[in-house]
């Protein structure tokens, strides 16, 4: 399955060996988006590389440059302010209620209903976009998050319209579920489609919501708290079969406690600092860190390794799409070729991330 | 029922067409005349919820980054740029290129780069000026029928009279 | 009423005076004739324009989006932008394809399409010709396409090509066989089978109300034939074998495309005779009744279009064999056993009503089974392997 396929994602290719209908053998190959991101990031300061994290994994752009926060201020010992820290979680929570909402729709793209979920994923898509460009000035690379706060505080018109839009996604959430749960086509083609073992999952280093569909409770925010993700209270929802049905309903899940999380931080947010004073051309102290977070497709992590100097040694990014892409081979064995695609679209990559 | 959830998404299907179909109605000039601006923040599930682009345009938000500017002295009109290079270097991909006569507090800048096909609109040129220079502008309709993405001061200075902006960061809450 | 109800027969009564006064009379007769073949084929080809911008128009407003608006007041010209497209692009013929069935084939698929149109009562009185064994008629030119389309597979000279016409036959004659069941049963009921005959047979009371159980299995069966969603694996872009007319492009392809669309509306045109009565309903003219509901089925088919996702090619041939040919079947036993035994009356449509919905019931039971147990495999396999995890987990 060639690089230009309407529906990998992406440019990805697959090489499939086939006995008839089934698949008996699967390859894949990237590389076609490969930009030089570690390397050119290496030659420009700390503050510098921020855009570049925009742009690995451009539908969660602010959950990239949260886990760069997290690693530059391990690195060189800063301390956040607690208003900085409550818009953080707030802007990732709407990241990962953007990226369910694409991931989703896409899934229903290849599976054939001509665009109409991706459409009205789009529409909510466009309302939390256009938060993010009311307090970053994009929609997409927006470039906020910084190693030591924000870059600037929210404006004032941010709260008011993320209150009124928290029921707005409620209901769109239901409706959703409304719509698209119980539908018998749906669930012919996927149910024990794609199954994925929990031991597998494991060995294969696969995190995020395909682990937890397959039946393992991990998750980042409560294995190692970073920023104040331990002072919300939410659940870690979890699916039993590991099979494309149970990736679809938990990330259905996880958009419902995401909008727990995005009320609890409405409520309790401070006022205060937004930044705390970081110079542009940091020069951490010699040393390595290694921080991960909980982005949307699975675990992301920076790898910072410094020498003293304004530019880093060495950096280093842990794609989850990569990783979350090495069992596509064991899932797809002895199915069709129809429901390689699924599967692929189950799994929710993005190819900027596999690539860097 | 075995064919029920088919059934509920028939139903949800049937209801936002109708619902584009009963929004039209309920405002009716503003989709068959040209003019009529479309508001973004009504929380609806339903209506229709396209621009249609070149009569219809959003305004967009205070803090947007468009292409970068330069700004003027509100009283005195002089361009307030003293080439000291900041944002020269603050720039992770080259964008910005200044031609500087002289050192130290006679500078007098000669040319002022801007290559538009190059900047990625993170706006790290502002956040490092101090002198409430250089601003990002609204403008986003930036194809052009040529290879000519280099933007010369006067360009620049053209864009801020023409945005009517004189301090840096008015909408971001700083006056860096 | 009367005058709009006798509109077209007037019209066509005018014109033949004016012919017969100056020709002789079998002369007028075949002018007459070949008028109106030309118009049943202009009949087809602005349905075919109607329809695509229908659909477009449908499935954006279903996406709560405008849908095509700037080609003319509405979009209206947009259908004829595309035609013209269609038409002006190149005629690229692959080097190593078999000439002359690469070019019999779009020929041999539109052909049938075209003639099916002779036998659809359009309003009282207005049928192209009333053949009496119409329902065969249909059947049997319903079947000459899968062959242009084995031909359009094998002509092009590509491995994916053939095996997409392969696929493409598989389902095509697959869903022949409830189809015909179907009418059959219909039949069976109008004593008839002459369309004309079977609409005047439903002048008390649509099929529809009489035999659910085989509208259910028309429909599907012919929302298999025309390859629409949930049954149109061979125009997804999401499979790798592209289908049949991969290779074809320019007027060749404009005549699939046509052809599928033109037996869209014959499709609609069927359910429409055959169970929803025809042209008879009291108030508006009859050929206006026709085209409402006509244009209610195309828009209850695109509406499960925009809305339902696709069917894997075995899963929809075990649909086709496992669910659609029993309930089939045994719809038809049902009803030549009520039919043999009740005289026509009330008596005797709700006997039929009723055992059809307790089939319909039976077969939903037990669809809804399967489904089930798929469902508890899956979850045992899952809990099977999360319970081995944490056992290794622990252990170490």
């Amino acid at each position: 399955m060639g690089p230009q396929h309407p529906s990998t994602h992406g440019v990805f290719r697959m090489i499939l060996t086939l006995d008839g209908e089934t698949v008996v053998d699967l390859k894949p190959m990237f590389g076609y988006l490969h930009r030089g991101l570690e390397k050119t990031s290496e030659e420009r300061t700390y503050l510098q590389a921020v855009p570049f994290t925009d742009r690995l994994d451009y539908i969660c752009s602010m959950t990239n440059n949260f886990a760069y926060a997290v690693a530059v201020e391990r690195l060189a010992d800063i301390e956040v302010p607690p208003r900085a820290e409550y818009i953080r979680v707030i802007m990732g929570e709407l990241t990962r209620l953007i990226n369910h909402m694409l991931g989703i729709g896409f899934l229903f793209n290849e599976l054939g209903a001509w665009y109409t979920p991706v459409v009205y994923a789009f529409r909510e898509r466009e309302r939390i976009m256009d938060l993010f460009e009311m307090a970053s000035g994009s929609r997409m690379m927006c470039n906020y998050i910084r190693p030591g706060g924000v870059a600037a505080d929210l404006p004032e018109e941010f709260l008011p319209h993320l209150k009124k839009l928290i029921p707005h996604l409620k209901r769109f959430v239901a409706e959703i579920r409304f719509y698209l749960s119980e539908n018998e086509i749906f669930r012919a083609r996927s149910v024990g489609v794609g199954f994925l073992p929990a031991d597998m999952a494991v060995a294969n280093s696969i995190t995020g919501p395909v682990l937890r569909a397959s039946g393992v409770t991990y998750d980042v925010r409560r294995a190692e708290p970073y920023s104040i993700y331990d002072e919300f209270e939410f659940d870690i929802p979890t699916q039993v079969e590991g099979d494309v049905y149970a990736r679809y309903a938990q990330r259905l899940d996880e958009m419902d406690e995401s909008l727990k999380i995005l009320s609890q931080a409405v409520e309790r947010l401070p006022d205060g600092e937004y930044t705390s004073k970081v110079p542009s051309r940091l020069r951490p102290p010699k040393g390595e860190s290694y921080a991960r977070i909980e982005a949307p497709k699975g675990e992301l992590g920076f790898y910072l390794v410094s020498d003293g100097s304004p530019n880093p040694y060495r950096w280093r990014n842990r794609p989850p799409s990569l990783i979350n892409l090495s069992a596509l081979r064991e899932m797809c064995l002895g199915h069709k070729v129809a429901d390689v695609v699924v599967i692929y679209g189950s799994i929710d990559v993005t190819l900027a991330d596999i690539d860097r | 029922m075995y064919g029920e959830g088919i059934l509920k998404g028939l139903w949800v299907t049937l209801k936002h067409m109708v619902g584009t179909f009963v929004k039209d109605i309920k405002k009716f000039p503003r989709r068959y005349a040209r003019g009529g601006i479309l508001e973004r923040t009504e929380y609806d599930l339903y209506g229709i919820f396209t621009c249609q682009y070149p009569e219809e345009r959003y305004e967009m938000f205070p803090r947007f980054r468009g292409a970068l500017m330069q700004l003027r002295n509100a009283e005195t009109g002089e361009p307030n740029c003293t080439a000291c290079g900041a944002c020269e270097r603050a720039c992770p991909h080259g964008v910005i290129s200044l031609e500087v006569e002289g050192k130290g507090k006679e500078r007098v800048l000669k040319a002022y780069r801007y290559n538009l096909a190059r900047c990625v609109f993170c706006r790290l040129c502002v956040e490092s000026c101090r002198f409430d220079a250089i601003e990002m502008s609204h403008e986003y309709e930036l194809s052009r029928y040529s290879n000519d993405f280099i933007l010369e001061m006067d360009d620049l200075l053209a864009l801020g009279d023409k945005y009517d902006v004189h301090k840096t960061g008015e909408a971001w809450g700083v006056s860096e | 009423m009367q005058i709009l109800e006798n509109l077209w027969i007037d019209i066509a009564q005018w014109i033949r005076g004016l012919f017969d006064s100056f020709l002789p009379q079998w002369a007028a007769q075949l002018v007459m004739d070949v008028l109106g073949i030309l118009l049943l084929i202009v009949i087809g080809i602005v349905a075919v324009l109607a329809f695509t911008y229908m659909e477009r128009k449908v499935i954006a407003r279903v996406g709560d989006r405008i849908g095509p608006n700037r080609a003319g007041p509405l979009g209206i010209f947009q259908a004829i932008a595309d035609a013209i497209k269609m038409l002006t692009k190149e005629d690229v013929t692959p080097t190593n394809a078999d000439r002359w069935m690469f070019l019999a084939a779009p020929i041999l698929i539109i052909i049938p399409a075209v003639l099916l149109y002779a036998v659809l009562p359009f309003g009282r009185g207005m049928v192209g010709v009333d053949v009496n064994i119409a329902v065969v008629f249909v059947v049997a030119l319903g079947a000459i396409p899968i062959l242009s389309m084995l031909m359009a597979g094998w002509a092009s000279d590509n491995k994916y090509a053939l095996l997409g016409a392969f696929r493409t036959v598989a389902q095509l004659l697959s869903y022949e066989i409830p189809m015909a069941i179907a009418l059959l049963t219909v039949v069976l009921l109008a004593g008839t089978m002459s369309t004309v005959g079977i609409v005047g047979a439903q002048s008390s009371i649509p099929f529809i109300l009489v035999t659910p159980a085989a509208f259910l299995v028309y429909f599907l069966a012919g929302l298999a034939e025309l390859n629409r969603t949930p049954f149109d694996l061979l125009e997804a872009d999401s499979e790798i074998v592209a289908g049949y007319f991969i290779e074809y492009s320019g007027m060749k392809f404009a005549m699939f495309f046509l052809a599928e669309f033109i037996n869209f509306f014959m499709m609609a045109g069927m359910i429409t005779t055959l169970f929803l009565g025809g042209w008879q309903w009291p108030i508006l003219p009859s050929w206006l009744w026709f085209l409402i509901k006509t244009i209610a089925v195309i828009f209850v088919i695109m509406w499960i279009r925009d809305t339902v996702p696709r069917i894997r090619i075995d899963q929809m041939l075990s649909f086709a064999w496992k669910a659609l040919v029993p309930v089939a079947l045994a719809n038809l036993f049902l009803v030549a056993f009520i039919a043999k035994l009740l005289e026509p009356g009330w008596l005797r449509t709700v006997a039929a009503f009723g055992s059809n919905i307790v089939l319909i019931g039976i077969a939903l039971l037990l669809l809804g089974r399967a489904s089930r147990r798929r469902k508890e495999r899956a979850r045992e396999a899952g809990e099977a392997a999360v319970k081995r995890y944490y056992a290794s987990a622990e252990s170490d």
